[in-house]
């Protein structure tokens, strides 16, 4: 009798703690939308994903080299290819390639593979350049000289070796990334991913519903 | 190796009371702990990368899983097997199961050192409830060293006596 007693006790304050726990961090918390400038308008110097006019615009400012970048494309691509007529994606540079208090870099190879991903632009193949970053993030995010690897996706993807070498060099292409990055800082942003829905910054959904519920509601209230 | 063979097989000599719920509420801390990591990692939120903060990716990182078991889930049963051999020792006396429960705190002291490192040089980021865990599973591990080692000694006392 004593016996079951205890071992009662036992298992009810353990399965106590697991269900406070799981009660606790379950409880829904009201996203905080951060306040944000205004992002520069879509211009052709843009990488966007379709041609076609969509009620609702949705602008990136990302690093590939961030997880939780890498988390978002997933989701970001299954809302462009679930509401393509709904929606288009403005991808932005915003490379964590600061250096931390300890001397070390953020993410020491995100500028590099923005500066990829702008030479494969400059072959039009930014967006499989994009997507083989994102789905291919392990290969490449903890090298300490991940060009070889970018240079193998630019064969991969049937591109001109020679020019990408060139491209990822130029000097231009380096200014380019670092000044989509400037732009986003003159915005207020200082994470990766931040997301603007029309204009607007957005708190980063927690899920895909809630990321599509977003983009629903910004479509049914923007003006044609 | 003989020490080792030693200590697997001789009984613990007898430890007062007090240990055993020292032992018992430190490991409850940490399963605490380990369950509250545990369930964040399953909740899937994605904290964003930060210029000020970094990525708080210790929760995220390549090394947050181990065989895709997050490892704040080993450490949930890792406590809970140490909170097991307390409890049951308590109940029945028996030192046989306090005995491997602190055995397994060395692994879990073992395993906690590794992860700090990981966190400290590889991650570069440090995430407070894991070091929580790693203050635990080190005054286990430590406890269980004293425990062990004062059992050594008293065994050599023995010994010598025989």
């Amino acid at each position: 009798m004593k016996r079951a007693v205890f071992w009662s006790g036992f298992v009810i304050i353990l399965a106590l703690i697991v269900w406070g726990m799981i009660v606790a961090l379950n409880k829904p918390v009201k996203p905080i939308v951060p306040k944000l400038g205004t992002p520069a308008p879509v211009t052709a110097a843009d990488h966007v994903s379709t041609a076609s006019d969509t009620p609702v615009t949705l602008v990136e400012y990302s690093d590939f080299q961030c997880p939780a970048c890498e988390s978002y494309y997933p989701l970001v691509t299954r809302l462009l290819s679930e509401a393509s007529t709904t929606v288009r994606l403005v991808y932005r540079h915003f490379p964590l390639n600061d250096i931390r208090p300890d001397g070390t870099v953020l993410h020491p190879n995100a500028l590099a593979a923005a500066e990829a991903s702008e030479a494969a632009a400059k072959q039009g193949k930014f967006w499989e350049m994009y997507n083989l970053l994102f789905d291919k993030h392990p290969e490449w995010t903890e090298l300490p000289d991940p060009r070889p690897v970018f240079e193998k996706y630019a064969a991969d993807l049937g591109l001109d070796a020679a020019r990408f070498k060139a491209d990822i060099d130029a000097v231009e292409t380096k200014n380019l990334v670092l000044s989509e990055k400037q732009e986003g800082s003159s915005l207020g942003i200082n994470a990766t991913p931040t997301f603007f829905v029309n204009d607007k910054a957005i708190a980063n959904p927690q899920s895909y519903e809630e990321f599509k519920s977003i983009i629903e509601t910004a479509a049914s209230t923007s003006t044609p | 190796m003989k020490n080792l063979n030693q200590l697997l097989r001789q009984p613990l000599q007898p430890v007062p009371l007090s240990l055993a719920i020292f032992v018992l509420a430190l490991a409850l801390i940490g399963f605490a702990d380990a369950t509250y990591l545990t369930v964040e990692h399953y909740r899937n939120v994605i904290p964003p990368c930060s210029v000020v903060s970094g990525c708080e990716q210790v929760l995220t990182s390549a090394y947050s899983t181990i065989a895709g078991l997050p490892v704040s889930l080993i450490g949930a049963i890792y406590y809970f097997s140490v909170l097991l051999g307390a409890a049951a020792y308590l109940e029945s006396r028996k030192t046989f199961f306090l005995k491997w429960a602190l055995l397994l705190s060395i692994l879990g002291f073992l395993a906690s050192l590794w992860f700090v490192y990981l966190q400290v040089f590889v991650i570069h980021s440090l995430c407070a409830y894991c070091l929580g865990s790693a203050v635990t599973s080190t005054v286990l591990g430590v406890t269980a060293l004293v425990v062990f080692s004062k059992k050594g000694r008293s065994q050599q006392l023995n010994d010598e006596a025989d």
